[in-house]
């Protein structure tokens, strides 16, 4: 029995009050005068038995009355004899996230979970209220025709969506309904990284999962590419998570370049040089299993020559020692691509520009900064320590360095900051510092994120063609990213096209390698995998889970006829509000007659 | 007088807010006897005594037509009776009498009262001798049977006496009462007879036994006989202070089944001693109690 209004139960307490009249009749304060008293007593002496009984009987009749009273208040609803449901206001949450691709007995777990939502929504009744809910959220309403439509038209999702946000709206949406029966039906493989929250339970749920346990699965839960820039030599690494040793291959484009056999907890490292040049799709795959979402991920590398750098005698000692270490590590060439300079000194960009050495060329490095158009100036020196801020700048120490002003309204962005004010800015063809990258001035060249800051700056900022080199945007699919600035399309690893508007789109629900294009070049890649914790196929046992959605009214099972059963339950329940008021007029009916018998005989 | 306007249907209650019990009680009377087809006093007076004025109801029979002719008044002839009958009449004014059930309604006592002075009055009209016996746990207040025509006047002082609204003791008041009427006569009863029934019979059987004819006139308020209170309440005895706690609308019916049966309980034992019982109810009008006092009045 449910009730819709359960605090007027409160009322039946009422019930005790004319129990306690009746036990408390001996005590009655109020005295009447009335001569006759002696036929009164005469009156109960004789007729004690039959009074009795008769004060028994319209005590009982009161209190179930008031019971009867208060209960209709409550607006009682019954489970009911027979077959069939009431109208009722089922939202069915189908879980069709990447998890469910996993095979078990053969089968895809999505289809059991198909097959005993088909046959939920089979049992529906033109007056009932449904709704299809998956698991990214989207919400269906309609007739169980039109949703067993959708179910036929769903399929399983490359990423793992947000099944509490399924839950919540499918909560919300029976709520919403003015039916007194309301349930939310959930059909889902039971992944215990999915479920990982408490509803607050105050909509009925009936929870089906899939029986039986989980397939073994192997998967590939990182794939990482160093640097971004390969030039043309490169790094990969991946973790594999297998129960045992597993083969695997690295493959650029559609060429292997490595394979073998991962042993269990072994990291996975490759270095190679390929030969491809450009913006280039980078996967491993290993051997299939029963849940293949996870046996292949995605990354992209930009493929080229070194960028050739010139480094002038004003850069200092250290930027040139740097810079050889790079050359040495096939990261950078010598050449005129890039320079390192002075402001003062600068004549074109490309260029690190550094500010210059005597004080007295404050003027020309500002005029200098000018005429290549860098919208900064410098200004006073400021000889305060300071800690900088920003990437790889972790304990920085500046203690001195010239202030920057903005001169002009152009783009440009702050690399690092010291003293709250920009410290290292750059902008198109330019890298602007505002200390000379010497120990008296900063201690950062002395810092083991010096050299890896230099060369991301050459690679990605500086180098030749720079402009097309920027860090991949890693993204779960669906999931909205920022592309590079002035794209206007992405290309898969087939070579099809999608034109994109605007910097921030929604990643392709495809997982893969997505180069992004401005014009007819790829300016950059979109790689888009799914998230590492789907691979943890772990289940939630169906009756934890649904406590958790529903508190003491989850209903959980592994049966899909039982599951089906318990998500009609509260539809076979009759609102008892009718009867009850009947039996509470039945009840006064007695009551008055009981008041106006003329003798009650007794037993 | 209309039968509408006669003061002997009217609602006792009503009637008794109107005057003062001399005055009520003549109303009474007159419209009683107005209401009468015939003068009661045919048939028991042979030897002429005196001639009063001709009232409505009295037989043309007995009209001086001779003296109509001469003086244009209407006289009528009275006749001594052979044997003058001495009639008692016994008022309880204990303190059970004083209660009434609503203020709408008149107490039992003042409903007696009213009932005797109207019976007194009737008798004394046919010059029968009337006395008075007031009591409640002794008696209070004894007026012997007289058929002056002053009589009707001390009877109607005397119930203004002090005195009453204590316990009843009605056997007493009766022995007392046979002490005091030595001779032969009818003896009327007025009480709510909330007392013990065996004193108060054997008391009456003496009384039967010494040749008095016996009316008991049994006053109950309507509320006693129905028991129409509302309510749960301790009900209390004025007189006993005995206390039934009860839900009025439990024991009601039950209540009435006990006093039908105790009506009945004394309606039989008088009736097998030969004294005649009436029930009279507070809200009834006069003329049914006195009707049934003056059958018994004219019983052989």
């Amino acid at each position: 029995m449910s009730f819709l209004a359960p605090f007027y139960l409160l009322l039946g307490a009422a019930a005790a009050v004319p129990l306690l009249l009746h036990l408390l009749r001996k005590r009655i304060a109020t005295r009447v005068d009335f001569p006759a008293a002696r036929y009164l007593a005469r009156a109960e002496r004789e007729h004690s038995r039959s009074l009795r009984l008769r004060n028994l009987l319209l005590m009982l009749l009161r209190v179930l009355l008031v019971l009867a009273l208060a209960l209709a208040a409550a607006r009682p609803f019954v489970p009911s004899l027979g077959v069939g449901h009431g109208p009722s206001a089922l939202a069915v949450v189908l879980d069709n996230s990447l998890s469910t691709t996993a095979v078990a007995g053969g089968t895809p777990v999505f289809s059991h979970l198909r097959a005993a939502a088909r046959k939920l929504l089979r049992a529906a009744t033109p007056g009932d209220r449904l709704w299809l809910v998956t698991a990214d959220g989207r919400v269906r309403g309609g007739s169980s025709d039109v949703l067993l439509a959708e179910v036929a038209r769903i399929t399983p999702s490359e990423d793992a969506g947000d099944l509490p946000l399924a839950f919540r709206r499918a909560a919300a949406a029976v709520k919403g309904s003015a039916l007194p029966s309301r349930m939310v039906a959930v059909a889902t493989d039971g992944q215990a990284t999915a479920w990982r929250f408490t509803a607050r339970a105050d909509v009925a749920a009936a929870v089906y999962v899939p029986g039986g346990a989980p397939p073994r699965n192997r998967a590939v839960l990182s794939l990482d590419a160093e640097p971004v820039r390969w030039t043309p030599r490169g790094t990969i690494t991946a973790r594999v998570d297998a129960a045992d040793s597993v083969g695997y291959r690295f493959v650029i484009g559609s060429r292997t370049i490595a394979r073998g056999t991962a042993a269990r907890g072994e990291p996975l490292q490759v270095h190679v040089a390929p030969p491809e040049r450009g913006w280039q799709a980078l996967r491993i795959e290993l051997e299939p299993d029963d849940y293949a979402a996870d046996d292949v991920r995605w990354a992209a590398v930009w493929i080229g020559a070194p960028p050739a750098v010139t480094v002038d005698a004003s850069a200092g000692t250290f930027v040139a020692a740097a810079v050889g270490s790079l050359i040495a590590d096939g990261r950078a060439a010598r050449g005129g691509d890039v320079a390192i300079v002075s402001a003062d000194a600068a004549s074109s960009l490309p260029a690190l520009l550094l500010p210059p050495t005597d004080p007295v060329r404050l003027g020309a490095a500002n005029r200098s900064l000018a005429k290549l158009g860098v919208p900064w100036r410098f200004g006073l020196a400021d000889k305060s320590l300071n800690i900088a801020r920003g990437d790889r700048m972790e304990g920085v120490e500046v203690s001195t360095r010239l202030r920057l002003t903005r001169a002009g309204t152009a783009s440009s962005d702050t690399l690092a900051t010291a003293g709250g004010e920009p410290w290292i800015v750059a902008g198109p063809g330019y890298v602007l510092t505002a200390s000379a990258l010497d120990p008296s001035a900063t201690s950062f060249p002395v810092r083991a994120s010096f050299v890896p800051w230099l060369a991301d700056v050459l690679a990605l900022r500086l180098g030749a063609p720079g402009a097309d080199v920027s860090v991949p945007v890693v993204a779960r699919p669906g999931a909205i990213v920022r592309l590079p600035a002035g794209a206007d399309a992405i290309e898969n690893a087939s070579g099809g096209i999608r034109a994109v508007t605007g910097e921030r789109i929604a990643a392709p629900a495809e997982r893969g390698v997505w180069f992004v294009r401005r014009g007819s070049r790829r300016i950059g890649a979109l790689v888009v995998n799914s998230p590492a914790n789907e691979s943890v196929l772990a289940r939630e046992s169906a009756e934890r889970l649904g406590a958790r959605l529903a508190g003491r009214t989850g209903m959980a099972t592994s049966d899909q006829a039982r599951w089906v059963r318990q998500a009609w339950s509260s539809g076979t329940s009759r609102p008892a509000l009718g009867p009850l008021l009947i039996i509470a007029l039945l009840l006064l009916a007695a009551e008055t007659a009981a008041l106006r018998s003329p003798r009650i005989t007794a037993a | 007088m209309e039968s509408s306007l006669r003061a002997d249907l009217l609602d006792p209650a009503a009637l008794a807010s109107l005057g003062h019990i001399e005055v009520v009680a003549r109303w009474i009377v007159d419209g009683f006897l107005s209401g009468l087809h015939r003068s009661p006093r045919k048939g028991f007076s042979v030897e002429f005594a005196d001639f009063r004025p001709y009232q409505p109801g009295d037989d043309l029979r007995f009209v001086d037509w001779k003296i109509a002719a001469r003086s244009d008044r209407w006289v009528v002839k009275q006749y001594e009776e052979e044997t003058n009958l001495r009639a008692t009449l016994v008022l309880d004014v204990s303190r059970s009498m004083a209660w009434r059930s609503a203020p709408t309604l008149i107490t039992k006592r003042g409903y007696a009262e009213q009932l005797v002075a109207a019976l007194a009055l009737l008798l004394l009209r046919q010059r029968d001798a009337v006395g008075l016996i007031r009591f409640d746990d002794a008696v209070r207040t004894s007026v012997p049977p007289r058929a002056r025509t002053t009589q009707w006047r001390r009877i109607v002082a005397a119930l203004a006496d002090p005195g009453g609204g204590r316990a009843s003791d009605l056997a007493t008041a009766l022995s007392q009462a046979a002490r005091l009427v030595t001779r032969r006569g009818m003896m009327v009863l007025v009480s709510d007879l909330l007392v013990d029934e065996g004193p108060v019979l054997a008391a009456l059987r003496g009384l039967r036994a010494a040749g008095h004819d016996v009316v008991v006139l049994h006053v109950m308020d309507p509320a006693e006989r129905e028991f129409q209170l509302a309510g749960e309440a301790n009900f209390t005895d004025p007189e006993s202070l005995l206390s039934v706690p009860a839900s009025s609308a439990d024991v009601r019916t039950a209540y009435g089944d006990t006093v039908t049966e105790v009506i009945a309980e004394w309606r039989q034992a008088l009736s097998a001693m030969g004294a005649s019982y009436e029930l009279v109810v507070t809200d009834q009008p006069y003329a049914v109690p006195l009707r049934r006092a003056l059958d018994a009045r004219q019983r052989p």
